[in-house]
């Protein structure tokens, strides 16, 4: 099992689907697993450490690099982050699956339609 | 407009293109991501990277530092609360054998999925060795399968997780989804790619009936994120294709063999097993989607047990393995 503390928050089907239908072999959709599992880490890390004060940081990152999976990391930011971290962490997401996703669909969907009209067109 | 089938190199380049442009958009996102982590946290990075746990790094790590934790079996990740003292084996072995009578078709399950809930925690995680020795015992004991959660060396990330539903895959060249058989198990339709072993046979008539089987019942693990998939090329990936599990839902005993022929899912996905929808109708019925599995490797090295449900609910107990005292 690879398990990072917060990943019952994440809410990502729709990333999956968008992958799923794009790839044409697994090594492809895994090259994209990667790369949003990595935006995730740095975006769900960054909102907490801007939430969490500078004095404990050292001490998270050690708990975290311990047992990167343990969800007691999440209890302990609970003490320290006055408001609630798991909301927080959802709300991080769900704007993420908006910029990575949404707005890629959008645009491929205007490209389309653009180039279909481009088709249609007769001079 | 009707799509010409000398056309479809149209789709193909449609999706290739698709698929650069969501690489590029993502690699844009994570240039951007990284800098800015870097610039607000330098400290935070610094202290990740000298501990070598930098984001691309860290699911592997964490599926070391699991693993280590389950084959100590000290289980030092789990919240207290979720140790439970495991039952003796010969406990639920005696649960199992009635003295002298008849034990009721379907009451063999119930009684499985009793023991299951003794033996596993309440919520998904790697199990300890104790623990999968335990219901190693119970399965054999159960449904007469000899099932083993460290086989020939090799182990699973995870044995005990959630499975989600997968669609069909393309098993040749030109397979489509009306081949695969009709009804419900046409919902989930067939999957834009191929699994991670490719196709199943070069042609439609390459294809045999054990081929066929495979695909029918296939099982999904994350063989992507084994801590060593990369340097033990290509013996893993021979090791792992068509390797034969069973799955049990934890929650009603049903249980399927399957054939592993696919890689994956992505762990942000909170599920940690796939099945076709043969496995999953089996498994839950036609609406179920994710459920808690046990996962284990079928120590069958003379391939005597076939691929499909473990129908031990259905059979007189001597046929289950039942032993009657």
């Amino acid at each position: 099992m690879s398990k990072i503390f917060y990943d019952h928050l994440l809410e990502l089907d729709k990333v999956e689907k968008s992958i799923k239908k794009v790839s044409s072999t697994k090594e492809e959709a895994i090259e994209l697993w990667g790369i949003v599992d990595e935006i995730i880490h740095h975006r769900v890390f960054g909102c907490v450490l801007e939430q969490l004060p500078e004095k404990h940081h050292r001490e998270f990152l050690e708990m975290f690099h311990s047992a990167p999976g343990d969800e007691k990391l999440l209890n302990y930011l609970k003490e320290k982050i006055k408001n609630d971290i798991t909301i927080i962490i959802k709300e991080i997401v769900a704007a993420l699956v908006l910029e990575i996703i949404d707005n890629f669909e959008i645009k491929i969907s205007r490209s389309k339609k653009k180039s279909s009209g481009k088709n249609y067109s007769v001079h | 407009m009707p799509k010409y089938p000398a056309k479809t190199y149209e789709d193909i380049e449609r999706k290739k293109l698709d698929f650069d442009s969501l690489r590029t958009h993502l690699k844009l996102k994570q240039f951007e991501v990284k800098k800015n982590f870097k610039e607000r946290f330098p400290k935070a990075h610094s202290f990740l990277k000298e501990k070598g746990i930098e984001f691309d790094k860290v699911r592997s790590h964490s599926a070391k530092v699991l693993s280590a934790g389950a084959l100590s079996g000290s289980l030092l990740l789990s919240p207290v609360k979720e140790i439970k003292p495991l039952p003796m084996a010969h406990e639920l072995v005696d649960r199992l054998s009635i003295v002298g009578g008849k034990f009721p078709i379907g009451g063999i399950q119930e009684l499985l999925v009793n023991n299951l809930k003794e033996i596993l925690p309440e919520r998904a995680r790697a199990l300890s060795q104790n623990e999968e020795k335990l219901l190693e015992q119970v399965f054999e004991q159960v449904m007469g399968i000899k099932s083993k959660a460290n086989l020939e060396g090799e182990h699973l990330n995870t044995t005990y997780g959630y499975i989600g539903a997968e669609q069909h895959l393309r098993r040749y060249p030109g397979d489509i989804l009306s081949n695969h058989g009709e009804g419900d198990v046409l919902k989930e339709g067939i999957a834009p790619g191929l699994g991670a072993w490719g196709y199943f046979a070069s042609n439609k008539d390459a294809l045999s009936s054990s081929l066929e089987d495979k695909e029918k019942w296939y099982a999904v693990v994350q063989t992507l994120y084994l801590p060593e998939w990369e340097s033990r090329q290509p013996y893993l990936r021979n090791w792992y294709k068509y390797r034969k599990v069973i799955i049990v839902n934890t929650n009603n005993g049903n249980a399927v063999v399957a054939a592993i022929a696919d890689s994956g899912p992505a762990a942000w996905t909170g599920k940690h097993f796939g099945g076709s929808p043969e496995v999953m109708e089996y498994l839950g019925g036609e609406r179920y989607k994710k459920g808690p599995v046990i996962v284990f490797f079928v120590d069958d090295p003379e391939n005597k047990v076939p691929l499909g449900p473990v129908e031990y609910n259905k059979l007189s107990l001597p046929e289950a393995g039942i032993e009657i005292t």
